[in-house]
């Protein structure tokens, strides 16, 4: 059979230690290609930022990342003056100017002279970088990971479509600042909240919901071989399992990756009961998710002693 | 293949999704890429380039198979697929098949010879079938069921089971006739998938060609009361629309405020660093997200109102997080809860279906007072108050009383009733006594109007 464009892409993403599915080796493929946006979504902890790590990582990129937050604006994403430091400067060089100015015999003459240097006080040396011109700028490769678009403003929302239209800033006192090399960028969202249609148009879209019993296998084997082949498809199978019920909070990969840490550090052999109070916690974040879940074991092993008892 | 991507992407339109020209052109690009050949790869391109939504995902799911299917499932013929039969054997299953009622023989020679229909047959038996008086792809398993029965495909577990007693008799092997039964079953399945692929792509296909979006102006404008079913469906996305509207337009106003007035007291404290020279002003607070709490009336009067209401600050949710929503007729209940869950439409069919209606039981005057006495704390010097309704409270007390007070603690009361000021005070209204109390009576008949009303809400 031929060879799929999109191996390289999957090969990359291993040798990171990230499985992909094949979904998403195609449209991070795709996204590269056709230099398009990715947007991820889906619920918290299947891998989102932890693809974009990888990609970085397997690309040779700078990873630069972008926290989004109710309230973030353009000062705190993009750039801003740095106006105590311009102060300082002024202050410290206050001689030198006093020089520069002072066989100006009138006032224009004076402010001409001042004007003539202001690029000084208005370079990039006073501009504080952001993670959005910061990805611009940067002389590497980049890749831009925005996370958690969904929390943000939707005015930041439509101020991030015209930085990824183009790539390029404008500084009304610098010009305009274009990018060396077009980052990549990758942009998460939780779904807590509908996106911008504008937005999503623009970006290639990839759902990522929990992984087949398989593919979480084949994580949880991959980032804690100790576990063992037995456990882990015990632990795997219980946590998908789990996510049948219908409890606030499903325990995602990283979840469950943390619980099959858990077992390995206090040496179990098998899921017991002992073993399953012992680390519930790890999984499950909310008392009722706890509760619900004993009962539903209760009632799953009635069900199994009747089951024996007949047969 | 070009013209098929483009049916499919209408198809999908007229399923519901919303698919720009951009994003079609998207999908050609990425095929340039990855080519089609690999049935995978085309698949994932065209999800990750056409559905930008997760709970569409569905739609495309079923569509897809529908325009790009398998093509027709290769059966397996008997001269050489039945390799445990000797020719004897076939012989004898060939003379005992020809003894069989016409239909029925046609049918299970098909199956033996393991003939696909051509397209033709497809298309005539399709056509005596009904299909062209087909319009949803849920009247898909009707058609195909047609076609089966017409095929004689119904008959079929009675005509094979007879068959293989049959041969039993006539003495054939156990191997033998498990192998009959096998292949006639397995091309009987490959039948029924092929009907089924046929039904399911030419009704994707007509749906395609017979989809022309409106646009909702002329919905925006018609009363809620007279929606027919068809209509309603279309207004709740013009709901999604114009919320995604006025989110914008909110979000926009937000950052314009920004450049409004100056705060001096934070100003001077903010600038000490630079030796009080104020290098950097600060700006009043951002325009205070509103606070809302709805009192909405759904008997049977109201209820278009109040769902495409709950609908539309269901949507506007992000503007407007801290929202406590109440229902009522007889009693007041509190649905915030309800309206909580993922899906607008779940959650506001649940509130409706939660509350049945009843005869002439309204009791507005009751339900202000239980507000008023159980869920005051919700209200507070920044909650705008929006009651919606028609004041119509079957003669039962109106306690004015208890709006008052509800008034005094609120940041302002608003109404939004969809009759209007000619029909206050006609029969059971108590709305010409409700109304001086108002800081605002809105009247809401229609889209148009609830959309302005909304708007002004979210403006001040």
């Amino acid at each position: 059979m031929e060879e799929q464009p999109t191996k390289p892409v999957k090969d990359g993403l291993i040798a990171q230690s990230y499985i992909p599915t094949d979904q998403i080796a195609t449209v991070l493929y795709l996204a590269d290609r056709l230099e398009k946006p990715l947007l991820a979504e889906g619920p918290a902890g299947v891998g989102k930022t932890e693809l974009a790590k990888a990609w970085a990582a397997a690309t040779g990129r700078e990873l630069i990342r972008l926290q989004c937050y109710e309230g973030l604006d353009e000062t705190k994403a993009l750039y801003e003056w740095e106006y105590a430091k311009q102060m300082l400067y002024t202050q410290l060089l206050r001689d030198k100017l006093n020089n520069l100015l002072s066989d100006a015999d009138s006032l224009r003459s004076a402010a001409d002279r001042l004007a003539a240097e202001e690029e000084v006080f208005f370079s990039q040396r006073f501009l504080l970088q952001r993670p959005l011109l910061k990805a611009i700028l940067n002389p590497k490769p980049t890749l831009l990971l925005i996370d958690e678009i969904d929390r943000a403003d939707a005015e930041f929302e439509a101020f991030l479509l015209e930085v990824l239209s183009d790539f390029q800033i404008t500084v009304p006192e610098l010009g305009t600042l274009k990018a060396a090399h077009r980052p990549i960028v990758i942009l998460t969202s939780n779904n807590t909240r509908e996106l911008s249609e504008a937005l999503k148009r623009r970006c290639m879209y990839l759902f990522i919901g929990y992984p087949s019993l398989e593919e979480e296998l084949r994580i949880v084997e991959m980032k804690v071989p100790a576990l063992g082949a037995k456990l882990a498809r015990q632990a795997v199978e219980f946590v998908q399992r789990l996510r049948n019920l219908d409890l606030k909070k499903s325990p995602s990969i990283s979840e469950t990756l943390d619980w099959a840490r858990a077992l390995v550090l206090l040496n179990a052999k098998q899921l017991d009961q002992d073993v399953l109070d012992q680390t519930m916690t790890v999984l499950l974040k909310h008392e009722s998710d706890l509760q619900r879940t004993q009962r539903a074991i209760q009632t799953g092993r009635n069900r199994n002693d009747e089951g024996r008892r007949k047969g | 293949m070009h013209e098929r991507i483009v049916a499919f992407v209408k198809a999908l339109r007229a399923a519901g999704v919303r698919v720009s020209l951009a994003e079609s052109l998207d999908s050609f690009n990425a095929l340039e890429q990855l080519g089609i050949s690999d049935r995978q790869l085309f698949h994932d391109a065209l999800l990750a380039t056409l559905v930008k939504d997760a709970s569409q995902q569905a739609q495309f799911e079923e569509l897809f198979p529908l325009f790009f299917g398998h093509g027709d499932a290769p059966m397996i013929s008997g001269a050489n697929g039945l390799s445990g039969l000797d020719p004897d054997e076939l012989q004898q299953l060939r003379q005992e098949i020809a003894q069989l009622r016409e239909r029925i023989r046609e049918l299970m020679q098909r199956l033996m010879d393991g003939q696909n229909l051509t397209p033709e047959e497809l298309a005539a038996l399709a056509r005596s079938s009904g299909i062209n008086h087909i319009q949803s792809l849920n009247q898909r398993r009707w058609v195909e069921r047609r076609m089966e029965q017409q095929m004689g495909l119904n008959e079929f577990k009675q005509a094979l089971e007879a068959l293989l007693k049959q041969l039993e008799e006539g003495g054939m092997d156990a191997a033998a006739l498990t192998e009959i039964m096998q292949q006639m079953q397995g091309n009987a399945q490959a039948l029924r998938d092929q009907i089924s692929q046929f039904v399911g792509s030419g009704l994707a296909e007509r749906m395609s060609n017979d989809y022309n979006p409106q646009t909702g102006d002329d919905l925006q404008h018609r009363p809620f009361g007279s929606l027919s079913d068809a209509d309603l469906q279309r207004m709740r996305q013009e709901v999604r629309r114009l919320a995604a509207l006025l989110r914008s337009r909110a979000a926009l106003r937000q950052k314009r405020d920004k450049a409004g007035q100056v705060d001096i007291k934070r100003t001077m404290r903010n600038n000490m660093r630079y030796d009080g020279v104020p290098m950097k002003l600060e700006y009043r607070k951002k325009q205070q997200k509103p606070k809302l709490v709805i009192i909405c009336d759904i008997s049977t009067s109201m209820r278009p109102v109040a769902e495409f209401m709950l609908r539309m600050i269901y949507e506007l949710q992000d503007q407007v997080s801290k929202t406590h929503s109440f229902a009522f007729i007889a009693n007041l209940h509190d649905i915030t809860e309800q309206l909580n869950d993922s899906r607008a439409d779940i959650s506001v069919n649940d509130v409706l279906e939660s509350i049945p209606p009843g005869y002439y039981n309204t009791d507005l005057g009751h339900s202000l007072d239980t507000f008023l006495h159980s869920h005051l704390s919700t209200v507070d010097w920044r909650t705008t108050v929006i009651i919606v309704g028609d004041g119509r409270n079957n003669f039962n007390n109106p306690r004015l009383e208890s709006l008052q007070t509800i008034r005094r603690h609120a940041k302002r009361l608003i109404w939004f009733t969809p009759e209007d000021r000619w029909q206050w005070g006609t029969g059971d209204s108590d709305m010409q006594l409700y109304a001086p109390l108002c800081d605002r009576v809105h009247l809401v008949t229609n889209l148009a109007e609830l959309t302005a009303a909304v708007d002004r809400l979210l403006a001040n």
